[in-house]
């Protein structure tokens, strides 16, 4: 089997790939409005949202800069994973029920259709708009760069595609992407979501197997080997120290109901009660998955300290070279293509509701209606959306990377400062105000946006991000407090009662 | 209880900004955020523990109980207040004391590995990253058992669903006329 590694994960790439295309030839019969496009007509069951939730937090970030951050800061990086579980019960308790009812009552699409309807606010429905659409195209830009960079690794391995270019590994999983996230909208991005989901599992338990039999000793000796090198990187706050650790606790946990691409997917389930399953299933799912970020990392770290392995060229090739170097070519190929799910389902949930605020929810800020034939226009802004995010992710490569840089800092923390408050709080505090959502939203873009510009340098590790998002805690619940209690309309004063 | 319970969640974040503010003002020390491993390109190393929390130590084992109590009293904020009941609040107490007693012996158990060098293993790891690991993530799933176990009784009863079916029936009625 060995002689044919290449082809094998060529082949489990290429099954993955064909699978998305027919897929979404599936789901755009299904397809029949924006309401289906966008929320899968709030019709889906239990195992789909569950994989689908799961799925989509992981993205390629988990994948490949999660064993490359143990590989570079040691335990500092386990705190994004073990605030898991109480990351996702905060969603769970504080969002899910009432982001469902609220889009039932209201007919919402989208989050921010939600936070208008709840502050009754045209402003806060701008704001979010454009906070999503910012960080839609840092997050997207990244995450097919990413994409590209890993099916150009695995087609240069063999003769035929020895020299191909960065470009054309943009424009292929681009094209794929882009396919079923058109035709089949939203219902294809979670049908797909699931199969996503369920490789990452799969590849997380197998992973973590055989990470274990590396060393003799197994996990316990590699993490010794990585204590007697340097005691911090493997104690509980790793190499990047205390606060950098807590802080991304923090961000990483509470931050999660703060996620739009997450919480738009709690607005999809058939029924609210089927939140009780969803929550314990997409923990487990998570969990399993992220077996291979904590297992690779530590791994790759212990075995070039050990000098088993050659040190490595850059921390993100901890995963590449992992399964090059130590598992045999099917598991890679399974691991690859899960690799790709877990870029993919990242990749087309930002599309998902990047199209959704322009096509829907900026323009019903600034002219008080939703464009007409909705369901055409989010096809074709689609394409426009993941077109320009690839072009400006090849020119972030190739001229200048400053801009996806600053963009990329709308990624997951400025998401988290500017929407938890107003999201979780909001729907579970009838005295939030929109001037107090306003002020959050306001202050969290501006804290992370001038930290990122101005190159500012915290002391102890401490994130920029923890900062944006405790001072947008603070003035949205201070400024709430003080503007005059709001009159909610019956609708929004019975859903906050429930 | 509501407006109490947001004055508390107000309350303590306000006292975690302050305690932010009072680590950005702490004496620093050299490669506190870690420093550039003296062998291998793209690792980091730690270095020196004990200086790294000479100054802050208290200050971030404070920061760390404040938002286990914040995570706590956020849960506690999705559920309605009238059934914050006294079992409610023991059980919220529970979850919240467990919590505190991971992150004490993960934070004492690195003191003494940093006192003393050696440590035991439990499950692949030091025994304090092992209460990070394994005892951080179990620490909230007492809230996950009772958002799934107890969701017919504290999160959407049968009372809950059947209000919402009423205003959606309304919502409807309206709408058709």
């Amino acid at each position: 089997m060995e002689p044919y590694r290449q082809e094998i994960i060529i082949g489990a790439v290429i099954i993955y790939m064909v699978f998305c295309v027919i897929t979404g030839l599936w789901a755009m019969r299904r397809t029949k409005n924006s309401s289906d496009f966008f929320i899968a007509g709030r019709g889906l069951g239990p195992i789909v949202v569950s994989l689908a939730l799961f799925s989509s937090t992981l993205s390629g970030f988990g994948f490949v800069g999660g064993p490359g951050l143990v590989y570079s800061i040691g335990v500092s990086s386990f705190w994004m994973i073990v605030i898991s579980s109480s990351g996702y019960a905060l969603g769970f308790f504080l969002v899910a029920k009432r982001i469902r009812m609220i889009a039932d009552v209201r007919n919402c699409i989208s989050l921010p259709d939600v936070l208008a309807a709840r502050y009754n606010s045209e402003a806060v429905r701008f704001l979010i708009a454009v906070t999503i659409v910012l960080g839609v195209m840092g997050y997207l830009a990244t995450q097919i760069l990413a994409m590209a960079v890993v099916l150009q690794a695995i087609l240069s391995g063999t003769v035929m595609f020895a020299e191909i270019g960065l470009v054309t590994c943009v424009v292929i999983s681009s094209t794929v992407l882009i396919f079923y996230c058109v035709t089949g909208g939203i219902i294809a991005s979670v049908y797909t979501d699931v199969v996503q989901g369920a490789i990452m599992m799969i590849a997380g338990v197998l992973i973590l197997l055989t990470a274990m039999s590396v060393f003799d000793g197994g996990m316990q000796e590699a993490t010794s080997i990585i204590l007697a090198d340097d005691g911090e990187a493997m104690m509980p706050f790793g190499a990047a120290g205390i606060m950098a650790s807590l802080g991304w606790f923090f961000v990483f946990g509470l931050g999660l109901a703060g996620q739009p691409h997450l919480v738009t997917k709690m607005m999809m389930n058939r029924n609210i009660s089927d939140n009780s399953v969803i929550l314990p299933m997409s923990l487990l799912g998570y969990v399993m998955a992220a077996l291979l970020w904590v297992s690779i990392g530590v791994i790759m770290r212990a075995a070039v300290i050990d000098g088993v392995i050659e040190p490595l060229a850059l921390p993100d090739d901890a995963a590449s070279l992992f399964l090059s170097i130590f598992t045999n070519p099917l598991l890679a190929g399974i691991v690859f293509a899960g690799l790709f799910a877990a870029i993919m389902s990242t990749s087309d949930a930002f599309l998902n509701i990047g199209t959704a605020a322009i096509i829907h929810d900026i323009p019903k800020a600034i002219q008080g209606h939703a464009i007409q034939n909705e369901l055409f226009w989010a096809r074709i802004v689609t394409v426009i959306l993941a077109i320009v995010a690839a072009s400006f992710a090849l020119y972030s490569h190739f001229q200048d990377a400053t801009l996806v840089a600053i963009l990329g800092a709308f990624g997951w923390a400025t998401f988290a400062a500017s929407i938890f408050p107003v999201l979780a709080i909001g729907l579970n505090w009838k005295g939030a105000t929109a001037m107090g959502a306003v002020a959050a939203i306001v202050s969290a873009l501006l804290i992370n946006f001038i930290i990122q510009l101005a190159g500012i340098v915290l002391p102890y590790g401490i994130l920029g991000g923890l900062v944006a998002f405790i001072v947008s805690l603070v003035l949205f619940i201070g400024v709430s407090l003080v503007t005059r209690k709001p009159k909610l309309d019956a609708d929004m004063e019975a859903v906050l009662n429930i | 209880m509501r407006s109490i319970l947001i004055y508390v969640i107000f309350a303590t974040v306000l006292l975690m900004a302050g305690i932010l503010v009072a680590i950005c003002l702490a004496d620093t020390v050299p490669n506190a955020a870690g420093l550039a491993h003296a062998q291998f390109n793209g690792m980091q190393a730690g270095g020196d523990g004990a200086a790294r929390l000479e100054h802050i130590g208290g200050l971030a084992f404070a920061f760390q109980a404040l938002l286990l109590l914040l995570i706590i009293c956020l849960a506690a904020l999705g559920v309605a207040e009238e059934r914050r009941s006294t079992e409610f609040w023991a059980y919220m107490g529970g979850t919240l004391l467990f919590s505190f007693f991971v992150w004490w012996q993960m934070y004492f158990g690195h003191q003494a590995f940093l006192k003393t060098g050696v440590t035991s293993y439990f499950m692949g790891f030091p025994v304090a990253t092992a209460w990070q690991v394994y005892g951080t993530w179990l620490g909230a799933i007492p809230l996950i058992i009772l958002y799934s176990v107890g969701f017919r009784k504290f999160i959407f009863t049968e009372e809950d669903e059947q209000k919402y079916e009423k205003l959606l029936a309304n919502i409807a009625k309206k709408s058709e006329q």
